[in-house]
């Protein structure tokens, strides 16, 4: 008699790939070639781990965060997976939150999407830098509270925190508008010469504010009668 | 792709009937394109050879639907297809379904059958077939299962047909269709309503001569059907006047129908199409579940498993009868056809879920109890075909919870068949005991 299941004389081991299993392959390959960028740009701006916060550093870093991530396709979503994968000290040999927010601004900045959500809530620590030079048309929300120099340089785009910022939000900014749906620490605008900060909650000091506007709760704060633009 | 261009002429004549003929909305999905059941399936009967049971509402366009669709496909004029149809009634006779005798003839003493235009052409279609008493349908038996035709002391054997009936809704001239012959359909299919806005068109285009009717051809195709040669010759001479109306449709319709060589040649590139081992292996999983009994060794209509059996989750709790054999050969054909259809190389399980609830739907007997437990809650399709679709669905659900087991489970049994000492897999569902029977492995219940 004819073997009645000789189908699957060959089928040991073999998995069926589903289109999610597709899907999961190719987020997994994104991934990976982000998290390789990041590295390049580490072992480039960190060599001994540490990393200088300075207007030249900032500038290179971004250069080369530019290059990095050249030819990759991503989503807003991979950019959040890398956020959770710095977090996760398995994933990433070191996080630096310098670079790293450097690294994601421009991921931020050259993603396909207009509009980028980033659920950072359940992240451990707060990154630095987010927003960096985000250029007009783009908007960046941001699920949870973020680190020091938040918005710097911003360019046009629209930054909204869902959270609370630290300080030097907004440094350097020259146009655009930052929304912190929470409160905000020293040196808030400090070097803006355009724009918008519009804070929920309380400010703990401005820095030295060329131009733009401040709100703090609904109040003009800057430019107002006890505060005055500054010349350097 | 091979013979790409006889798709291309089927897709040709599935948008002609659905645009012109017979209005009607997409029903059913594959690979992303939707589609009409009743057309879809009525061309791949014809394609295949297959049998189709259509139900619906009176006016819902069942018989025009395979009167179309063979018409078309076989080239033979609408007059031709019309004149040979038979109709169910309490009255109907041997003589009108299948042939008579010659009178003349037989007053000269000689004993010479007439064979019907129904019994002779290859495109069959019995309207209203639940109209004919129980006693009676068992005449067709034989000729719907085989195409063979008997009368007084000949045989007809018609080498290639398709054969549709249609069936309305139960009413008081209705009987109910008899086990032995609604198993021989191999599909069932509700046409049904288009919707207000689409019926609201139909009858806009009033034409004078339907396309698909030629008088000239009709008559010299009755003739030949009522002469006195030999069955296969007078098929040949039909087949000629067949392609002379292929022609004319081709003229004036842009439509190509398919001769009988290419006919026999796109049979032969269906059965050519192999299932993938998720087919394969999702339609053991149904034949299982619809066959086997834990307690007495497999489905019988006269036997009723009880609350507390370990299987009373799967549907063979849920059904009476067993799934017959011509069950898995329905869902080959017609799996193939489709696959064949929409250009794929291979049946996969997106073909055979199609395809499944439609073999199903007429041939399972379900338990009443089951029965009031389903009925009254929404739908879209007939109770049957719903039902159907459902347990589907239900088997589908648990071959994606088990599919890489009892894909290994399998490729063990297919070695412990070679002779390799393995030991089966178990599992908690009917195949793994089935698989374990084949090979053996099984330990018959002492009774």
């Amino acid at each position: 008699m004819k073997n009645p299941f000789e189908a699957f004389q060959q089928t040991d081991g073999r998995k069926r790939e589903i289109p999610l299993d597709k899907i999961l392959k190719f987020k997994e390959e994104t991934l990976s070639k982000i998290l390789k960028g990041y590295e390049d740009l580490l072992k480039n701006e960190a060599k001994d781990l540490v990393w200088l916060m300075q207007y030249s550093t900032v500038i290179k870093a971004y250069s080369i965060a530019e290059k990095k991530i050249e030819g990759i396709e991503y989503t807003a979503e991979d950019i959040e997976e890398f956020c959770y994968a710095l977090d996760r000290s398995d994933q990433i040999p070191y996080l630096i939150t310098g670079p790293a927010g450097v690294y994601i601004s421009t991921l931020c900045n050259y993603a396909k999407e207009e509009e980028i959500t980033l659920h950072l809530r359940d992240l451990n620590v707060k990154i630095n830098l987010l927003g960096y030079r985000l250029p007009p048309n783009k908007k960046l929300i941001v699920e949870g509270n973020v680190g020091d120099f938040t918005g710097i340089g911003l360019d046009g785009g629209e930054l909204i925190i869902e959270g609370s910022g630290k300080n030097y939000t907004g440094a350097g900014m020259k146009r655009g508008k930052i929304i912190i749906r929470h409160n905000l620490g020293f040196n808030t605008g400090h070097g803006m010469t355009g724009g918008e900060i519009i804070v929920g909650g309380r400010i703990k000091g401005l820095g030295k504010i060329v131009g733009g506007k401040i709100f703090e709760r609904e109040h003009l704060i800057f430019p107002n009668e006890g505060v005055k633009p500054f010349y350097f | 792709m091979k013979n790409g261009h006889y798709r291309k002429r089927i897709r040709g004549i599935y948008e002609y009937i659905s645009d012109t003929l017979y209005f009607n909305r997409p029903d059913i999905e594959i690979k992303g394109e939707r589609f009409n059941s009743t057309i879809l399936f009525g061309l791949l009967t014809s394609l295949n050879g297959g049998k189709e049971l259509i139900i619906g509402e009176p006016g819902l366009g069942k018989t025009t639907s395979a009167e179309y669709v063979g018409s078309i496909l076989y080239r033979y004029p609408l007059g031709v297809i019309w004149g040979s149809e038979v109709s169910g009634h309490p009255e109907q006779t041997e003589e009108k379904i299948i042939g008579r005798p010659h009178l003349g003839e037989l007053n000269r003493g000689k004993e010479v059958v007439v064979w019907t235009n129904f019994a002779q052409i290859p495109v069959k279609i019995v309207d209203e077939i639940n109209r004919l008493p129980e006693t009676k349908q068992s005449m067709i038996l034989n000729g719907v299962d085989r195409g063979n035709w008997e009368y007084l002391n000949e045989i007809l054997i018609s080498d290639e047909y398709s054969l549709f009936a249609t069936a309305n809704y139960q009413d008081r001239g209705t009987n109910t269709i008899i086990a032995p012959l609604i198993d021989r359909f191999d599909i069932l299919v509700e046409s049904r309503h288009p919707g207000p806005n689409i019926a609201s068109n139909i009858g806009k285009e009033t034409r004078l001569n339907h396309p698909l009717r030629h008088p000239q051809y009709e008559k010299d195709l009755h003739q030949i059907l009522r002469g006195n040669k030999p069955y296969e010759e007078k098929m040949a001479m039909a087949e000629e006047i067949c392609d002379l109306f292929g022609e004319h449709m081709k003229e004036n319709l842009g439509l190509e129908g398919l001769n009988k060589g290419e006919r026999r040649e796109i049979k032969q590139d269906m059965m050519e199409i192999d299932f993938d081992l998720d087919a394969n292996a999702f339609v053991r999983m149904t034949l299982a579940e619809l066959s086997f009994c834990h307690k007495y060794g497999q489905k019988r209509s006269v036997e009723a498993c009880e609350e507390g059996c370990h299987y009373t989750g799967y549907l063979c709790h849920h059904i009476k009868n067993c799934a017959s054999n011509r069950l898995p050969i329905s869902i080959r054909n017609y799996s193939q056809a489709l696959a064949w259809f929409v250009e794929d190389e291979e049946v996969d399980l997106e073909h055979v879920r199609l395809v499944i609830p439609y073999t199903l739907a007429h041939r399972v007997q379900w338990k009443d109890s089951y029965l009031s437990k389903k009925e009254g809650g929404g739908r879209n399709d007939p109770f049957q075909i719903y039902l159907a679709k459902e347990a589907t669905e239900e088997i589908f659900q648990r071959y994606n919870e088990q599919r890489d087991y009892l894909l290994e489970a399998l490729a063990l049994a297919c070695r412990a068949f070679n002779g390799e000492e393995v030991t089966p897999l178990d599992g908690d569902h009917p195949i793994y005991e089935e698989i374990k029977n084949d090979i053996g492995a099984k330990d018959e219940k002492s009774f």
